[in-house]
This record gives C-alpha cells, sequence and structure tokens, in this order.
C-alpha cells in the first residue's frame, strides 16, 4: 500500500511527544473473529489527567492492558510518549509506564517495602535483586516514598495484614518507584468508598500535577470523574462512543449515554 | 395446575426406591469382598484355627520386648531419620526447579509437557523399588535409601509445586511484567512468597511420610533400621523385633509431634 502525504504528517504527529498516549483504530480480540474493541481512537495530551468511563464489559480493562504493552494486538497503532508500541515494550520504554491492574496485583506474603521496592526492577535487572539485594540508594528512595504516601510505620509489614487503603497507595509508591512518566490505573480506586477514593485520587492528581505525568484512569463514579478528571472518555462495545472535557459530562447527559439513548 | 400439586406418594415411593437401591448396592459389595477373600482361603475352617494357634505363639514370643539391644539398634534408628531428612530435603531441592519449569504461568507449552511427563514417570515408581534400584547403582548403605526417598519425594512434590504455581493470581504476574521483572524476579518474588505456606506444609507432611517409608528401605539393604526388622525377623527373634518396632513406633509418633508443633508455630497465619 502507498502512504500518502497527509497520513504520513499524521504519523508524525502522533508519534511527537506533545501526546502521550495516541491510539489510531485499534482492534482487538480475545478470542479469533470476536472483537472486544473495535477501531478505538484517543490522543491523550502530555500532562493530561483522563478518565475512561464505560458499562461492565465494555472493554476498558483491555484498552489499559493494551497501553501497558502488555498484550499484543492485530490491528491498528499505539504511540506511547511518542514510541511506537508494538510487541513487548522495550525496556527503555516499560520501564517509564506504570501500570497499577484492577486488584492492585500486590504480592501478598512479601512485606510493603518489598512491594515497593519491586517498582525497580526495571533499572536493576540482574542476578543481585534476584536474589533479594536492592541497592541502598533504592531502598531510601521505597522509604521515602512510602513516607510520602503517610506508610512509613508500616513498611516492614506483610501487604495482606493492610488495609484496603493502605494497600491502594503501596502499590502506588511501586508504580512511582518506577520513576514513570504515564500511569495507567484500572479502576484502582473502585474498592474503596467515595470519601477515600477521593482522598487517594486527589493525592494521585497533586502528584502527577507536580510531576507532569499523564495520567489515564478506568473510574466508574461520575462525581470523581467531573471532581479530578480534566478529559472523559466513554467506552461502549469496544467503541469510544462520547469525549469531551471532564465538566461537560453533565449527569442527565451520563445517563443518556449510559442507557443508549445516543 | 393439577399435575403439579406435591406428589406426596410418588415422593415417598421414590425415596423407599432410593433406600432398596442402597441397600442392594450396600450387600453387593459384601458380596463382592466375601468372594474375594472366599478365593484367597480365607474361609477355611482349619486355616483360621491355625491362623489363630499361630498369632498366639508369635504374640507369646514378642513378649516381654528384650531392651538390650537397644544400644545395638539406636545407631539404625539415628540412621533412618537421617536418610529421611535428607532425602526429602534433596528432593525439595529437586522438586522445586522441576515446579517451576513444570507451570505454563511461566514456561511455554513444550517444556512443561515434558516436564510433567518426566515428573509422572518418577511417581509411577514406588519407594521400595525405588532403593532396589539405588543399591544397583550405589551400592548397600543409607546413601541408596537418601536417593530412593528424594526420587520419590520429588514425583509427588514437583507435580504439587507445578500447580500451586499455576495457581497464582494473573494479575500479579502481570503487575510484575509491568514494572520489567524478569522470570527469576517472579520465582523470587512471587511463586516463593505467594505459596511458601503451602510449600512448607506440604514439606513437613512428605517428611512425615519419608520417615514411615525409610524403616523399610533397609529390607533391601539401602540403609536404616530396617536391616535390624529383616535381620531379627529372619532368626525368628521376635521379642527383639518387637523392641525395633516399639522403638520406630515412638519415632514416628515424635516425628508427627514435631511437625505439628511446627506447623502451629509457624503455619497458623495465613
Ligand atoms: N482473558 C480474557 N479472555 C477472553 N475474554 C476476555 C478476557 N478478558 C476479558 N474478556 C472479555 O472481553 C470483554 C471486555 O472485558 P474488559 O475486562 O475489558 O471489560 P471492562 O470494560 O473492563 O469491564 P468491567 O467494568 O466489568 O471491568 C468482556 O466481554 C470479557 O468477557
Ligand atoms: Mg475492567
Amino acid at each position: 500500500m502507498t502512504q500518502s502525504f497527509p497520513s504520513l504528517r499524521r504519523a508524525v504527529f502522533l508519534a511527537s511527544e506533545e501526546i502521550a498516549v495516541a491510539v489510531e483504530d485499534l482492534w482487538f480480540a480475545y478470542r479469533e473473529g470476536k472483537w472486544i474493541l473495535h477501531g478505538v481512537n484517543l490522543q491523550v495530551p502530555a500532562g493530561g489527567f483522563w478518565a475512561i468511563m464505560g458499562p461492565s464489559g465494555a472493554g476498558k480493562t483491555t484498552l489499559m492492558r493494551i497501553l501497558a504493552g502488555l498484550l499484543p494486538f492485530p490491528r491498528g497503532q499505539v504511540f506511547l510518549l511518542g514510541h511506537p508500541l508494538q510487541g513487548k515494550p522495550e525496556p527503555g520504554l516499560r520501564r517509564i509506564i506504570g501500570y497499577i491492574p484492577q486488584q492492585l496485583g500486590l504480592v501478598r506474603g512479601l512485606t510493603a517495602l518489598e512491594n515497593v521496592l519491586l517498582g525497580s526492577l526495571a533499572r536493576h535487572p540482574g542476578w543481585r535483586t534476584a536474589l533479594g539485594f536492592f541497592p541502598r540508594a533504592e531502598i531510601e528512595r521505597a522509604m521515602e516514598l512510602l513516607e510520602l504516601l503517610d506508610l512509613a510505620d508500616k513498611a516492614g509489614e506483610k501487604v495482606f495484614r493492610l488495609s484496603g487503603g493502605e494497600r491502594q497507595r503501596v502499590a502506588i509508591a511501586r508504580t512511582l518507584m518506577q520513576d514513570p512518566q504515564l500511569i495507567l490505573a484500572d479502576e484502582f480506586v473502585s474498592d474503596l468508598d467515595l470519601p477515600r477514593a477521593a482522598q487517594v485520587l486527589a493525592f494521585v492528581h497533586r502528584l502527577a500535577r507536580e510531576r507532569g505525568l499523564t495520567v489515564i484512569l478506568n473510574l466508574h463514579e461520575l462525581q470523581l470523574v467531573q471532581e479530578f478528571a480534566d478529559h472523559v472518555v466513554i467506552l461502549k462495545e469496544g467503541q469510544v462512543v462520547f469525549e469531551s472535557p471532564a465538566l461537560d459530562l453533565s449527569w442527565p447527559l451520563f445517563r443518556e449515554i449510559m442507557e443508549g439513548k445516543r | 395446575m393439577s399435575a403439579k400439586r406435591l406428589d406426596v406418594h410418588g415422593t415417598l415411593r421414590d425415596m423407599e426406591w432410593r433406600r432398596w437401591r442402597e441397600l442392594g448396592f450396600s450387600l453387593g459389595l459384601v458380596a463382592l469382598l466375601a468372594g474375594l477373600l472366599n478365593g484367597m482361603g480365607f474361609f477355611e475352617a482349619g486355616r483360621l484355627i491355625q491362623g489363630g494357634v499361630n498369632l498366639a505363639r508369635f504374640a507369646r514370643e514378642m513378649f516381654p520386648p528384650d531392651v538390650r539391644i537397644l544400644p545395638t539398634i539406636a545407631g539404625a534408628l539415628v540412621e533412618t531419620l537421617q536418610m529421611a531428612f535428607a532425602g526429602t530435603l534433596l528432593g525439595f531441592l529437586l522438586s522445586f526447579p522441576l515446579g517451576v519449569l513444570g507451570s505454563r504461568a511461566l514456561f511455554p507449552a513444550g517444556v512443561v509437557a515434558v516436564v510433567r511427563f518426566l515428573v509422572a514417570a518418577l511417581r509411577t515408581v514406588p519407594s521400595l523399588l525405588w532403593a532396589v534400584l539405588m543399591v544397583i547403582v550405589v551400592g548397600l548403605g543409607p546413601l541408596a535409601g537418601t536417593l530412593a526417598l528424594a526420587f520419590y519425594t520429588v514425583g509427588y512434590l514437583a507435580k504439587l509445586y507445578a500447580e500451586l504455581f499455576e495457581a497464582i493470581d494473573p494479575e500479579i504476574l502481570e503487575a510484575m511484567r509491568g514494572v520489567g521483572a524478569k522470570r527469576r524476579h517472579l520465582i523470587r518474588f512471587v511463586l516463593w512468597p505467594e505459596s511458601a505456606n503451602v510449600i512448607l506444609s506440604q514439606l513437613l507432611f512428605m517428611l512425615e511420610y519419608n520417615v514411615r517409608a525409610s524403616t523399610v528401605l533397609g529390607l533391601v539393604g539401602a540403609g536404616g533400621i530396617g536391616f535390624y526388622m529383616q535381620a531379627y525377623l529372619g532368626t525368628m527373634a521376635y521379642s527383639r523385633l518387637t523392641t525395633v518396632l516399639l522403638a520406630v513406633l515412638l519415632l514416628v509418633i515424635g516425628m508427627d509431634a514435631l511437625s505439628a508443633w511446627i506447623r502451629r508455630r509457624y503455619l497458623l497465619q495465613p
């Protein structure tokens, strides 16, 4: 196929670093012929704080896993911070993407501190860390992060003994330990009650602003979206059906979209 | 609607019918057992009576136990225990990597299939046969017994570990891949801490089993107390045999108590 001039220009645009995440006509199926994502398009500017909403089974988690470089996709293009994503991301790219799965993916039998230290593995992939020896500087950084998240006194506690909110903060600390430029979080506050969820989001929001991080979150609660996100995308049956600044999405409009009247 | 009314008579009849079927099934089983035993000569009166007489004489000769041999067998008892410990530990050291190689969460299907076949093959050989094989390979003595226990242990533990590792929450593995962890990190920081409790628990079970199993390995010359069992049985020194059996009983009870203590001490919390 010949590549026409405008599409080449478009490719250059998508690969620019102004756009933190660019998704072009993304298709995905877990099983042959059963498409979960049909032609998703997204452009998240660097420094954006975006929320993805949508009914259960819409493909939100699937989209997150693809953006995190954990699922290879058959059709379409994804650019992360200007780098094209094809197959497994190379370590350099991997390192700057922080992914927090819905159930957090913490190792319950390790302490909070050890879980946070795991965030530094991309910097130290060798056998030393595999034997459990981390550089002193990394341990100090992990402690600082735990302090920042008000968890210093829980550092030595195994994760299965921590409360839901404490685990959430451990997961955030582990992600920050990666020193990411992009954070992808899959409904990671949905197990918390609203005030606690708002607390966690406020923290992530402030941190993202301070450090200039781009954040994409899957969220269920419109209140949280309106309060924290600057932009919202609604995904339905694997397609983007709505996109606007978060404050433009009102309750009636949200209900209308979710109930399929638009 | 009348067809849907509760049919009390019918329900009762069904229940009774089921009872009769259960009864018939039980009687059938008893008849099968009787037939099998009969085929082996269990119901021949002469044999039964002779058996009772033999048992009585045997029991008379077994008591009182001859405790003068205790110093003689003490060394063999210790050797039995050493074989059980060493065999279990060696088996564990081989089982862990095989369990890792045999779990689909970490390795491609081809590797997994080969490893699982190998482990299944190990499992089909009973521990006493392993002992015979090892005596042929490394000669008489406790080394043969230890290796026999190790192979037998691998057959079980490697399978249990592979299944344990496959049951690990895929989200944790995904999160770890997300932070750029390599396979060696997954083993150290996910497989091990997520399954350490179960691993320790199964290891204790295996140790208890191996203490019992190691007492008979001496029958084929693979070391330990079994040597004296065979010797006293062969020379009809039954009062000495009694001492050996009581010593083994104490050993097994002691081992079970020790592992119960370890369980209580280390495994109560999840
Ligand atoms: N590993 C998988 N294998 C096969 N099908 C899957 C798999 N994971 C998800 N699916 C299917 O893909 C579709 C989208 O799932 P996904 O988890 O992305 O939805 P979601 O929008 O995150 O939903 P929720 O809000 O309930 O978390 C669903 O129909 C689901 O059944
Ligand atoms: Mg989901």
